[in-house]
């Protein structure tokens, strides 16, 4: 089975890592370009979520819109051949997106009068929506590089991570709306009647806008869209080069989950959008999972027998120790049960969308260094080389 | 509803002194006390179940209590009773006094919209042409302005001259773009230049900095990356947004496995010759070792939760770890039990 996340890795240039909050994602997709690193790839993992759990979880304190090579003695006390390479970044989104507007206007001027625009300050101020554009742009031109094997996207949470996926069509949408359009060429309206009839709708709309919100948003606003006009080739091209990126045949995604019940209910609706969506989905990790061996009777602190035996073992008069351990490990097996069913479910789910599962057990110890990320990727890739 | 004013309802909304819940001497101001809690939170935290614990004891003191959702889909009712419908836009109760919403922002945005300029079929037809609405999806910022000024509407609106809502509960969107959804009415009223809109998000960044009835709740687990997030995120809520933050809620923490009396039982464990084909008795290295699982599990739990006292300054109150997550009400009494019994600890 888990043979098919080393070909996975090995073959695929994208792994878009997705799922649920709280689930260890970012951990799965770090552990995955660590995994890819093992088998002697260059690989990067790329976070796009506005929080910093990569930094800490590769233990780096800072992390800049540009890639950071991991120290190679470190890689290859992992197991990692000398020649692979990992490196990690976060995208810092204010940053990406002036960068955006200085690649896409066409002279100096625009892009001043771009970035002094309120409303430009207002999208690119990290308000929810522009982030997701930004990172689409970055990841493109992280793909352009050709020293690079495999590049392992984290994504926001759930809820926003399919805004993050469809950012490239509502971008489209957005600049080759007819709405834009009457803002940019108020003048060039008058052809045909159905679109004169769109406009008056539009500048209906408009005139509500500007009436809720006070006379200087509108010609913010138009001034924003005439601005960016010269860019929006430019923004099309990009953006449906990133559509093809992550939805074509170089791409997999890979969706990360918790054991809970909740988790698995939120695994079950997320997989079925993502799969709508066009996503190809590999594979289904399992996060956390606590585990008891199948050959172990159950502990049972009410059995006479067992207490007896055991506290005959401590060597103790009385029963406290045995019944508090047998307590103890009752509780560990209920964690287990609840876990197991919540992996049966998943599994089902998996085998109808025809992806592999990966569990990893829970550790005593958070991942939130490189050896624990090591950990994981064991998991997930077994063995350290496939037969290649 | 009949308007039943409990009294312990009473004394803590017009005896306590107004303070800002900073770490300020003596007690803190309870949380049932406020008006207005936005709870937030690293995703999984279980942001959805303390607010729905905390709406669960607001409306068993008699209190009147709205428990608003604000992602796109919706947990809460399901936390409540597990084959619950969803409750949508307009809401429902899900027990006397409480009532459940999910505030959906073209929903709350034509109420607005209505409310302002008072001439619905021109709403109507503007909202329903597809050039706004494809103007309004690509928008940033709209959707957390109109939702919080719901929240201000609803926190607003009376019933023969007393608040309709004794207390709003929030369940804010996940950390990162819980400080995007706290931040835009600020932004807002910096870009905006005049106008009602200008005015209205002044009126929701007051009510979010309100250091007397408003309270921002953050919800985390005692391990390494949230106790982190949330260290970050308490230093920029305070410090960027200015909203009020007097506790940290440290969810599902899990319980010693055994008395401490006992000392080293695990490595005890390890070290024993057991008799095999007893009933009820696994061996001893598997003993050991989920016994030494759940003690470092519960060890881990005590540091991170020391962190995060050290890390935030802030006191905290912890709720336990639930087998097999929220599955109705008598769970989320538990935790309601939890959230409103006592201080926090320093």
């Amino acid at each position: 089975m888990s043979g098919d996340l080393h070909r996975l890795l090995a073959e695929r240039r994208i792994v878009v890592c997705v799922g649920t909050g709280g689930v260890g994602k970012t951990t799965v997709a770090a552990a995955l370009a660590l995994a890819a690193a093992r088998q002697g790839q260059r690989s990067l993992v790329v976070t796009i979520d506005p929080a910093r759990r990569l930094a800490d979880a590769l233990g780096l304190a800072e992390l800049g819109n540009e890639p950071h090579a991991l120290p190679s003695d470190r890689l290859v006390a992992l197991g990692a051949a000398p020649d692979a390479r990992m490196e990690a970044m976060m995208l810092d989104m204010k940053r990406t997106f002036d960068d955006l507007v200085q690649r896409f206007a066409p002279d100096e001027a625009s892009v001043e009068r771009i970035l002094a625009n309120p409303i430009y300050q207002h999208v690119s101020d990290a308000l929810a929506g522009s982030a997701e554009y930004s990172a689409m742009e970055k990841v493109y031109e992280l793909s352009e590089r050709e020293d690079l094997d495999l590049i392992v996207l984290d994504t926001p949470p759930s809820q926003h991570a399919l805004d993050f996926l469809e950012a490239p069509e509502r971008l489209i949408g957005f600049l080759e709306s007819r709405v834009v359009q009457v803002l940019v060429h108020p003048a060039f309206a008058g052809a045909r009647l159905g679109f004169r009839l769109f406009q008056r709708g539009v500048q209906q709309a408009l005139r509500l806008i500007e009436r809720v919100s006070g006379m200087g948003f509108l010609e913010d606003l138009s001034e924003f869209l005439l601005s960016i006009e010269g860019m929006s080739e430019g923004f099309r091209e990009r953006a449906l080069s990133v559509r093809e990126l992550l939805f074509g045949s170089g791409s997999a995604f890979v969706l990360a989950a918790g054991p809970t019940v909740e988790s698995v209910a939120m695994a079950d609706g997320f997989l079925d959008r993502l799969v709508e969506s066009g996503a190809d989905v590999r594979a289904l990790v399992l996060n956390r999972v606590r585990v008891w061996p199948e050959s172990e009777a159950l502990p049972d602190p009410d059995s006479p027998a067992a207490v007896a035996a055991l506290a005959d073992a401590l060597g103790d008069a009385s029963d406290e120790a045995a019944v508090a351990a047998l307590r103890a490990a009752r509780s560990y097996v209920g964690l287990v049960q609840q876990d197991a069913m919540a992996t049966e479910k998943l599994r089902g789910r998996a085998a109808q969308s025809g992806c592999e599962v990966c569990v990893v057990p829970e550790f005593s110890r958070d991942v939130h260094d490189l050896d624990g990320l090591a950990r994981v990727a064991s998991h997930l890739c077994p063995n350290d080389r496939p037969n290649d | 509803m009949p308007p039943s004013v409990s009294a312990e309802q009473e004394l803590p909304l017009s005896d306590a002194p107004p303070m800002s819940g900073e770490a300020s001497e003596g007690a803190l101001r309870p949380l049932l006390a406020r008006r207005l809690v936005i709870v937030t939170g690293k995703g999984g935290t279980g942001k959805t179940s303390v607010a729905s614990a905390l709406a669960l004891a607001a409306a068993r003191s008699g209190r009147r209590v709205a428990l608003l959702e604000t992602g796109r889909a919706e947990h809460a009712p399901r936390l409540f009773e597990p084959a619950a419908a969803p409750v949508g836009y307009e809401g429902r109760d899900l027990l006397p006094g409480l009532r459940a919403r999910r505030i959906e922002p073209y929903a709350a945005l034509t109420e607005y919209l209505r409310s302002e300029l008072r001439i619905p079929g021109i709403v109507t037809r503007v909202l329903s042409n597809p050039g706004f609405r494809q103007l309004m999806d690509a928008a940033p910022g709209w959707r957390e302005l109109i939702t919080l000024g719901k929240v201000w509407h609803l926190r607003e609106a009376q019933d023969d001259g007393r608040p309709t809502w004794d207390l709003i509960v929030v369940d804010a969107p996940a950390t990162g773009h819980g400080l995007v959804f706290l931040d835009v009415p600020r932004v807002v009223v910096s870009a905006v230049r005049a106008g009602p809109l200008q005015r209205h998000a002044g009126w929701v960044e007051a009510m979010i900095k309100d250091p007397r009835d408003t309270l921002l709740l953050p919800v985390t687990l005692a391990e390494e990356l949230p106790a982190r997030e949330t260290a970050e995120l308490v230093a920029r809520l305070r410090g960027e947004i200015g909203v009020t933050v007097d506790r940290v809620i440290v969810n599902a923490l899990p319980d010693a496995p055994f008395p401490a009396s006992l000392g080293a039982l695990d490595a005890r464990l390890a070290a024993l010759d057991l008799p095999t084909g007893v009933a009820g008795l696994p061996s001893a290295s598997a003993l050991a070792q989920c016994t030494r699982h759940l003690r470092e599990r519960y060890e881990l739990g005590q540091e991170y939760l020391g962190r995060v006292r050290e890390w935030t300054g802030l006191p905290t109150t912890c709720l336990p770890y639930l087998t097999g997550g929220v599955r109705g009400i008598d769970d989320l009494a538990r935790l309601a039990e939890a959230l409103v019994d006592g201080e926090p600890t320093r």
